[in-house]
């Protein structure tokens, strides 16, 4: 078993690692197709043409583009992602100093999200009828409703109208731990919004499919008390799905938090890519692009060695 | 922003990205669209209005609109709704009913694009891989398994810093990143119809695979198309606003829903007013196609629960009490012997909420057990022998109950007892095995787990004394290596095994009476006769008394010391086992028994079996006549009458026929038809306690 288990996560951290190539490529390419050469972004309107060649020349935007690609892998592997064409900082510094906020932001959503939608998800599927369909049509206005839109009106209610979160702005954890938390309320709370609601319903319907197993049958007829067989039993076997799709949720967040980062001048991942495709800094670009995709990949694999402490059935085999 | 997965309606799970997480979960037959789902409810009409007059109208918005959507009235800046600006201005004083009509046509023709794309090529990929065999299905998912653990927000924005704010260009690639999702969807319900009978026969006919998919799996995925196209179209059309919130909308100045909602943001302190009716426009359009997609999606027949919601089980509970009320006294004297149980006139329904409202499944039942006896209940599937067995410890799915009658037990009428009573009447006194022992033992937790659990709570033991006892009823139930199986889960043992672990898990709390509904239907032959042995030693034993569920008359013979015979939720003939099966007074008995070779107590095997031709009628379709008279051979015109149950002539006997006599004293044979002497009835077990109705027929041998 120990063998088939390193041979599992071998095979998943290959597959993995294939990913994130195909997706250096891609970015690579991206990149390169990207209007305005280095030399051209960096130095700005009005360089002459015998300085952007000169820069050009020197980043090595002439040789061949599998030549390119290497030497960026080559560094890339190294942690260095190159410099930004628009201030010359390190990518990889600058992109270190924004994952915490991307992944607080995007975490405390999921926690958020994950402790609401369990929460209203169970309660739909045990309590049924009216209780039931309020959580259903709330959920379902939830997920209709634009991140962004809900946003303002946090930030009008919250912030504007009674001040009790700070409306923009991040605060580093080293700073303050208690502002931290504050400047992280308003972003948190607006994308646990939708993400809520889509755990809220694949709870209700993970634990409703529960619900219609046999063996629920048998723990009744063995006087199993009521609770038991929900919070035990049922709740155990819908945690497989449940699990998947926080999983779904942090990744889809971790996305979206670009939304949040603009709307509450977050200086995270998703600022930064959004100021890099504006500004056509190729390097920032390729390098956002390779992190996320680093980050996603992490989590896909933590959640199938979770799927897979989860089940018995794939446990054992 | 972007999800990696396609969207499910409402009432469904999502899909995962991890593809073999439950590979067994239950996939619904792929069906046709039909447009009457539709209008069906009133979210997805009101969604359908809506998308409708949003449409006509932003056509025809130069034909109507007050203002042109660049025009600028400085004497209302940041306005609210006045008379001439009915949703209020911008801070340039722009009309913004203007500005979110002008610019809707354009929003959902886009959003229409990434649906196209990503449900086409979706589609497309799923029915390759369906027709081309498992190699190119495996290239096809592994491609599409990458695509789907990409973090596609970013991926969207490096495309937008490629190819800049080229709305459809960008909504096509969108489109192709979605289609990884749609693809998951689609291929187990293309696979299924692929597998289809008739795709086979027109593959013989040489139709080409690419002809079998046109006219045999596509049409199958048309409803899903559907649902995936609309609520894809809800996300292209939320994506799309995020990316023009973000600042990567339609160029400036032509407007757009994201970037009138961004230009709001700036002003959430001075006009509030102005992020409503863009908001509200876009959330409406949103939610219009969700509730199209979710009222098409919506599952037809959800699968019974277990375990009923409160508010079923609050309705339940007022069904009992009427119950109750209408219920004569119990007789509670001391002449009622212990451990007998009575079944008066049980009648149960459907629940008169929700599909199939009010009808009948089991009528006006009555039967008793004796202590330390077993009773067969006989019949084919649909008859309602399961729902009369699981009646008696009140577990009868969600949707349907007791709707008359007495189940009494020891003198107490269990059908007016409420759920939480019945729990201390359930495993101390009356114990539950069922069909499939493999679905009755919770697969997340051991053996040991779940009977020591259930022994420390019916016994009041501790845990280590609880461990002994768990080991002990392992080893009765003929378990030799018990310490090991108690350390297993469910999966890792057999099913003649596991129906043992059921067993010892029913007799945890020492139990008066045992339902058994087919407890050796779903096991090998030899199996079968163990579990049957094993039961009938601990019969003996334990002096319980069974009422055991069955199809199988062998069964019957073997372990059962009464019959009552079960067609269409009704008593047939009861009776003691010998003189039915020796001397059976009801044609259905006697075809039960000329379809049987094991039953047959004649010496001499007979060289062609009888069937019963036709099924067993739906509840809804119970003539009020004798409602077995469509496949009774001595059907005549008195049997369109009501028929009553009367003493049969052999002993304690009933016998609901008013033919009974005349054939006890013609002697009549059911009559073997022209059909394959080796075949007869055989009933397949039923999943589903509301489509009672499936009966195969299966090879006996
Ligand atoms: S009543 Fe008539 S139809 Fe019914 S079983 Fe008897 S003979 Fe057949």
């Amino acid at each position: 078993m120990e063998v088939t288990m390193a041979l599992f996560i071998t095979k998943r951290l290959l597959m993995a690692l294939a990913t994130v190539l195909v997706v250096a490529v891609l970015a690579f390419l991206l990149v390169h197709a990207m209007p305005g050469s280095p030399g051209a972004v960096s130095l700005g309107a009005g360089a002459s043409q015998q300085a952007i060649d000169e820069v050009n020349q020197r980043m090595g935007w002439n040789d061949p583009l599998p030549a390119q690609f290497f030497t960026w892998l080559g560094s890339a592997v190294q942690g260095d992602l190159g410099v930004s064409l628009i201030d010359g900082r390190s990518v990889s510094a600058d992109l270190a100093s924004r994952l915490p906020v991307t992944a607080s932001l995007a975490a405390g959503a999921t926690v958020l999200s994950a402790v609401l939608g369990i929460g209203l998800g169970v309660t739909a599927a045990v309590r049924g009828g009216v209780v039931d369909r309020i959580i259903g049509g709330v959920a379902g206005m939830a997920v209709a409703l634009p991140a962004f839109w809900i946003g303002i009106i946090f930030v009008y209610l919250l912030a504007v109208q009674s001040s009790v979160f700070p409306a923009t702005g991040y605060v580093p954890f080293e700073s303050s731990p208690q502002d931290w938390a504050l400047s992280l309320a308003l972003p948190v709370i607006t994308l646990a919004v939708g993400g809520g609601a889509f755990i809220a319903r694949q709870t209700r319907a993970s634990m409703l499919e529960a619900l219609q197993q046999e063996h629920i049958r048998t723990l009744r007829a063995t006087a199993t008390p009521t609770w038991k067989i929900l919070y035990v039993h049922a709740l155990r076997y819908a945690s497989l799905p449940i699990v998947a799709g926080i999983a779904l949720q942090f990744i889809q967040l971790f996305g979206g938090s670009v939304i949040a980062e603009q709307l509450f001048a977050m200086p995270g991942l998703g600022q930064a890519v959004q100021n890099s495709v504006s500004t056509h800094d190729a390097p920032s670009v390729q390098g956002v692009v390779v992190i996320a995709t680093v980050v996603v990949v992490a989590v896909n694999l933590v959640l199938e060695l979770a799927t897979k402490f989860l089940d018995p059935k794939l446990r054992a085999s | 922003m972007i999800p990696n997965v396609a969207p499910a309606p409402a009432d469904q799970a999502q899909p995962t990205t991890a593809a073999d997480l439950r590979k067994t979960r239950r996939q619904g037959a792929p069906k046709k669209f039909t447009g009457s789902k539709l209008f069906g409810s009133f979210g997805s009409i009101a969604g359908v209005a809506w998308l409708a007059v949003l449409v006509a109208a932003s056509l025809t918005a130069p034909l109507w609109l007050p203002f042109k959507t660049e025009d600028q009235d400085f004497t209302a800046v940041l306005s609210g709704p006045t008379a001439a600006h009915w949703l209020g201005t911008d801070e340039l004083g722009r009309d913004l009913l203007s500005r979110i009509f002008a610019s809707a046509a354009g929003t959902l023709g886009t959003s229409i694009i990434t649906v196209i794309v990503a449900v086409g090529l979706g589609t497309l990929l799923a029915m390759l891989a369906a027709a081309a065999g498992e190699r190119v299905e495996n290239a096809v998912s592994r491609v599409t398994e990458i695509m789907m653990s990409l973090p596609g927000t970013v991926i969207i924005l490096a495309v937008i810093g490629a190819v800049g704010t080229n709305i459809p260009m960008i909504m096509g690639i969108l489109g192709v990143l979605i289609s990884a999702g749609i693809y998951r969807v689609m291929l187990g319900q293309a696979k299924s119809l692929q597998s289809q009978l008739y795709v086979d026969a027109a593959k013989v006919d040489g139709v080409s695979t690419a002809g079998i998919s046109l006219r045999h799996v596509l049409p199958g995925l048309t409803n899903t198309i559907v649902v995936q196209a609309a609520l894809i179209f809800a996300v292209g059309m939320l994506i799309q606003a995020g990316l023009a919130f973000i600042g990567f909308g339609p160029p400036i100045p032509q407007p757009s829903w994201g970037g009138m909602i961004q230009g709001a943001s700036q002003h959430v302190y001075d006009a509030p007013w102005m992020m409503v009716p863009t908001g509200a426009g876009l959330a409406l359009t949103v939610l219009s196609a969700n509730a199209i997609g979710n009222a098409l999606g919506k599952a037809p027949n959800a699968t019974a629960s277990h375990l009923p919601s409160a508010a079923a089980r609050r309705q339940r509970a007022k069904a009992v009490a009427t119950i109750a009320s209408a219920a004569p006294a119990p007789v509670t004297q001391d002449g009622v012997a212990k451990g007998t149980l009575s079944v008066r006139n049980l009648s149960v329904g459907v629940d008169s909420t929700g599909a199939g409202s009010g009808v009948r499944l089991v009528t006006d039942v009555s039967f008793d057990v004796e202590q330390g006896t077993v009773l067969g209940l006989v019949g084919e599937s649909g008859c309602g022998k399961t729902m009369t067995a699981l009646s008696l410890l009140g577990l009868l799915p969600s949707g349907v109950s007791v709707t008359g009658g007495q189940i009494l037990w020891n003198g107490r009428n269990l059908a007016a007892t409420t759920d939480k009573a019945m729990e201390t009447v359930r495993g101390r006194d009356i114990a539950l095995i069922s069909q499939e022992p493999m679905r009755a033992l919770d697969p997340m937790f051991t053996v040991g787990y779940q009977l020591t659990a259930t022994i420390r709570r019916l016994r009041g033991m501790g845990k280590a004394e609880a461990r002994e006892e768990a080991r002990n009823l392992l080893e009765k139930v003929g378990i030799v290596d018990a310490a090991r199986i108690l350390k297993t889960y469910p999966h890792q043992i057999s099913g003649g095994m596991a129906q043992r672990v059921a067993i010892a898990l029913a007799l945890a709390g020492q139990p008066k009476l045992l339902v058994a509904d087919e407890p050796t239907t779903a096991l090998d032959v030899t199996v079968q006769a163990e579990i049957l042995s094993l039961l009938r030693s601990l019969v003996t034993d334990t002096g319980m008394s069974v009422v055991m569920v069955t199809h199988d008359l062998g069964v019957v013979a073997d372990i059962c010391d009464q019959v009552a015979v079960m067609y269409a939720g009704q008593v047939v003939e009861n009776g003691r086992t010998d003189s039915i099966l020796d001397n059976p007074r009801h044609p259905y008995t006697l075809a039960l028994l000329a379809a049987d070779p094991h039953a047959n107590h004649a010496n001499d095997m007979p060289e062609r079996l009888a069937t019963i031709q036709g099924q067993v009628p739906q509840p809804k379709d119970w003539p009020t006549g004798c409602r077995f008279a469509a496949r009774c051979q001595f059907a005549g015109s008195a049997c369109l009458e009501p028929v009553p149950l009367l003493p049969s002539g052999a002993g304690e006997g009933l016998v609901r026929c008013v033919k009974a006599d005349q054939l006890a004293v013609e002697g009549m044979d059911w009559l073997a038809t022209d059909v394959p002497a080796a075949r007869a009835l055989e009933i397949t077990p039923t999943q589903n306690p509301r489509s009672l109705q499936t009966i195969v027929e299966k090879d006996l041998a």
